[in-house]
């Protein structure tokens, strides 16, 4: 009776001291990244560059969403998570999660997430409320739900009445190739290009930009490392504004950035092409009172979470 | 109240039922041996006390405790989190918590990269010895800055008198933070402040957002102060702050450093804009040199006793915080296990244990709340019921063609515009259900969805497993045959199966009805074939030669004889079959429990997650006591043949 006491008494207290006891000093920076979501700064990643512009090891985790970015780091696995959505990022600090937008990675048209429907339903632009009381994939809680959201509202089509079926990317491009679904809202190149090869984009490139449909994708960062470290965290955003400038001068290296995200340089290069790396002053501006603002605002985000005090203007 | 007087209950009971238990060993009379079976029999006082340490483990580690006897604590913890969190940023300057100052851990870092560099380039094949020569001159020269910056005799007066003055704020804050009416409220303030407390409710309350059905995350710690207590620990956190910012503006330069660090970029940049493209080596060399001078430039690096003052006052501050807790730190050291309440700016979050475990009586409120057929969740009720006509089952069972085979064409509308009914058009009608009768409940929502699937693959894996599993243990042709097939699929995880799944059944309930259906149909051949197999040759031969026919045999001895493993069979059956349920509605999903876990965990609603998996642990057990039950009605004989 007492040994088993004694065991149970003191596995709790290893539970508490362990979990509470977390990371230390940083000897190395964590950054959360995607594959097959190009960015100039993925160069420096694949030369270590990052590395010697902090001076510690910088070791990058590759992830599938920014949810698992967010828990990632809520655990304190990751300090920084670069080019997460910005929709995983609301509803992370809506359920209160001690993280910060810091710094903008990109502003995407509906180049890198987009509606595709089939071409065998017949459904375009014209006709969208066809989709009502259709089947329609959606990963929910991801920038590609959102594009979903401001697409139907661009068409007229009443999502409520739409069959939404939660499907990651890949899924619902077979499931749109399947002809089970008659509209598939996707991201990333490689689910993109097997969605159009049965269909096509509800709202071109275009068009979508026209009606104001805008990804943003952003640098996030646990408070805890930004309190601690701001000088690495402004380091950070400075090589990748770096990055930028070199990409939008002409200079990046194209073949560095195809190994680094894993994609053909011929569909990077498209992917890329939909993509907008802002300067640190257009940045600002969005932040404080430009798209992004706009964004946070429209979702209902909680006020506070944006800090541009590491921008490098 | 509530969480009070449970917690209460469990502690009670599980020490009476401890107590109850030890009574009855000293009281029984045990002429058992170890090892007999007798001993384990009994003991429902023991099953109290397991379901109650689980509940007890439930509500201490997701802090419902804590939320239930203090539900101040929270508030309090989190004006707490603010001071860390100001403190956070200074206090990793010093080896407080760190072993080592961080001038001193950066000095460390930069030496070691000037070193790197400096091998890099002496190794480097790409560049000529004088190129060499001049780029080592720069690594010395970055390296000659450092004892700049840590000369406490080159230190500006000026950087010493912020620093004085940063010292004394952090003193004074401390001598007024041991007052008890610190932070000077005056009646107004402290009446808006209430008010504002009032608004902002309790720790962990839930709303529903109306109309649109879906439940908010609202796992809220209140962020204002309510108590006098968390008051001063909300002003001493603002003050720091600013003592923070200012320390982080402040920078160690003195004007030989900024002359030397000056000279050296202009060097470098000169040497730079002086190589041609052939010499790119030699210019990122550079490039990262400069790159480590910036690091030193805007680093906090400071003579080694310039910031004691600073430090001890710091920690002294530290101190006085801690004491000034008081029985605070023990309820965040008892009762908040596994984390502890962390303040981010703007918000106050549970992290820890808290975060993830929801508290029982937060999860009770929300599955009531979800169980609300207007309220479910995606607009889809857990369980709920549909008044549905019988027609559209007269129109589901009824194939479609009857109508097309019939003679005669169906109506075609006339020059008015009116289409006149005839008897093929009317067939039609009735196959495809178009028509009024009565209307009966039916249940539907995401429990039913699952169930349904469930109880489908089921029924198809026994339908066909069961005969195939008879035929397999009586016949050599239908063992040798079937034998290789379902041995090499059987091994397989079902959930192996589920990438294909979509691309060739699609995404409705037929391919996930067919992968709980391979799941269950392997289980139910096995277990049907063992029993068959394992029937006593003598109760065989004896009905032989009572004159039974084949199909007699089959009918009354084989097949009451392989029963029980046949049910035991639908048992494992079932288990297999919920775990492959979630998996399959995790792949694409608009109803299901599944369905909901996943939709759940995209929007961090830990509370709904804990619901499903209590629902799923609820329904499996449900499914099998059930099934308990049928086999000790049906087959009584189970475990005597």
């Amino acid at each position: 009776m007492r040994k088993i006491l004694s065991f149970i008494l003191g596995s709790i207290l290893a539970l508490n001291l362990t979990i509470s006891v977390a990371n230390s000093a940083a000897k190395e920076v964590r950054v959360a990244y995607f594959l097959e979501w190009p960015s100039p700064n993925l160069e420096d990643m694949q030369k270590k560059n990052f590395a010697k512009a902090l001076g510690v090891p910088v070791k990058w985790t590759n992830f599938t969403n920014g949810g698992a970015m967010t828990d990632a780091m809520l655990a304190g696995d990751i300090d920084i998570s670069y080019s997460q959505g910005l929709v995983p990022f609301i509803n992370a600090v809506k359920s209160k999660a001690p993280i910060k937008l810091v710094d903008i990675a990109m502003e995407y048209g509906m180049g890198g997430t987009t509606c595709v429907t089939s071409n065998a339903s017949g459904i375009t632009k014209a006709n969208a409320t066809e989709l009502e009381g259709k089947k329609v994939a959606v990963p929910l809680g991801t920038m590609a739900e959102y594009v979903f959201d401001e697409s139907m509202k661009v068409v007229g089509a009443d999502r409520k009445k739409m069959d939404i079926i939660q499907m990651d990317p890949e899924e619902g491009a077979a499931a749109l190739v399947s002809g089970d679904v008659v509209m598939a809202c996707l991201f990333g190149g490689n689910s993109i290009k097997a969605a159009t090869a049965v269909g096509t984009r509800l709202l071109t490139v275009q068009e979508a930009r026209d009606a104001g449909i805008l990804g943003i994708d952003i640098t996030s960062v646990t408070t805890k490392f930004m309190k601690e470290n701001p000088e690495m965290l402004r380091t950070f955003i400075e090589v990748t504004h770096e990055a930028n400038d070199r990409y939008r001068a002409g200079k990046s290296d194209m073949n560095a950035m195809s190994k680094a995200s894993e994609m053909k340089v011929g569909d990077m290069k498209e992917t890329l092409s939909g993509f907008k790396f802002l300067t640190p002053a257009e940045t600002k501006q969005s932040m404080t009172k430009g798209n992004l603002d706009a964004f946070l605002k429209g979702m209902g985000t909680p006020r506070g979470n944006v800090d541009t005090s590491f921008l490098p203007l | 109240m509530f969480t009070q007087f449970i917690t209460i209950l469990i502690l009670v009971s599980i020490v009476g039922c401890i107590l109850y238990g030890r009574r009855l060993i000293r009281t029984e009379k045990v002429d058992a041996v170890f090892g007999n079976p007798e001993r384990a029999k009994g003991g429902t006082h023991w099953i109290i006390v397991g379901s109650s340490a689980i509940l007890l483990i439930w509500l201490y580690y997701s802090w419902d405790i804590a939320k239930g006897f203090y539900p101040k604590s929270a508030n309090e913890l989190c004006q707490v989190a603010k001071v860390n969190e100001s403190l956070l940023g200074l206090k990793y300057q010093f080896p407080i918590e760190e072993r080592e100052f961080k001038s001193t851990s950066i000095i460390k870092i930069e030496n070691k990269n000037l070193q790197i560099i400096t091998k890099e380039i002496q190794s480097s094949p790409d560049l000529s010895s004088p190129q060499k020569t001049t780029l080592v001159g720069f690594i010395n020269e970055t390296r000659q800055l450092i004892p700049l910056l840590t000369n406490e005799n080159l230190m500006e007066t000026d950087t010493k008198i912020q620093i004085k003055e940063m010292t004394a704020e952090i003193r004074l804050l401390t001598s007024n933070f041991k007052k008890n009416d610190y932070p000077f409220e005056t009646d107004e303030q402290k009446s808006e402040r209430l008010r504002a407390v009032s608004e902002e409710g309790g720790w962990g309350i839930t709303k529903v957002q109306s109309g649109t059905g879906s439940i908010e995350n609202t796992i809220e710690v209140p962020l204002v102060p309510a108590t006098n207590k968390g008051l001063k620990f909300d002003a001493a956190a603002k003050e720091l702050e600013i003592i923070n910012d200012k320390f982080f503006k402040l920078r160690n330069h003195n004007p030989q450093f900024k002359n030397s660090i000056k000279a050296l970029k202009d060097k470098i940049k000169e040497y730079r804009g002086g190589l041609d493209d052939t010499q790119e080596v030699a210019s990122t060399f550079a490039k990262n040199i400069v790159k480590i001078a910036r690091r030193i430039e805007f680093a906090s690096i400071y003579p080694p006793n310039a910031l004691n003052e600073m430090q001890k006052a710091i920690v002294e501050f530290d101190n006085v915080q801690k004491s000034e807790q008081g029985g605070l730190r023990f309820v965040d050291m008892f009762l908040f296990p596994a984390g502890t309440i962390v303040s981010s700016g703007t918000s106050c979050s549970e992290q820890g244990s808290g975060r993830w475990l929801p508290k029982p009586s937060d999860t009770l409120n929300k599955f009531i709340l979800m169980s609300k057929p207007s309220v479910g969740y995606k607009n889809i009720p857990l369980l709920w019921i549909d008044m549905m006509d019988v027609s559209k089952i007269i129109g589901f069972i009824l194939p479609d063609w009857i109508a097309d085979v019939l003679p005669g064409e169906y109506p075609i509308h006339t020059k008015d515009g009116v289409v006149e009914q005839n008897f093929k058009g009317r067939v039609l009608k009735v196959v495809t259900g178009d028509f009024k009768l009565f209307k009966i409940p039916v249940p539907y929502g995401h429990i039913w969805d699952s169930f349904l699937r469930v109880f489908l693959g089921l029924i198809f894996g026994i339908l066909i497993g069961v005969p195939l599993g008879l035929f397999m243990g009586l016949n050599r042709f239908a063992k040798g045959f079937f034998d290789p097939l379902i041995e090499l699929y059987r091994p397989v995880p079902p959930l192996a199966w589920a990438p294909l799944i979509i691309s060739v059944l699609g995404i409705d309930n037929t391919g996930k009805v067919f992968l709980l259906f391979m799941v269950s149909l392997s289980i139910m051949i096995i277990s049907a074939r063992a029993g068959a197999s394992g029937t006593q040759l003598s109760k065989i031969h004896a009905a032989h030669s009572l004159g039974a026919s084949k199909k007699q045999i089959l009918r009354y001895v084989i097949f009451p004889n392989s029963l029980p493993e046949i049910l035991t069979g639908i048992r494992v059956a079932v288990g297999m079959c919920w775990g492959t349920l979630v998996a399959a509605e995790f792949l694409a999903g608009t109803t299901g429990i599944g369905f909901v876990e996943n939709v759940a965990k995209k929007y961090f609603q830990y509370e709904v997650i804990w619901i499903t998996i209590f629902i799923m642990g609820m329904l499996g057990l449900l499914f099998d006591v059930t099934l308990r039950k049928i086999i000790d009605k049906t087959i009584p004989w189970r475990g005597k043949g």
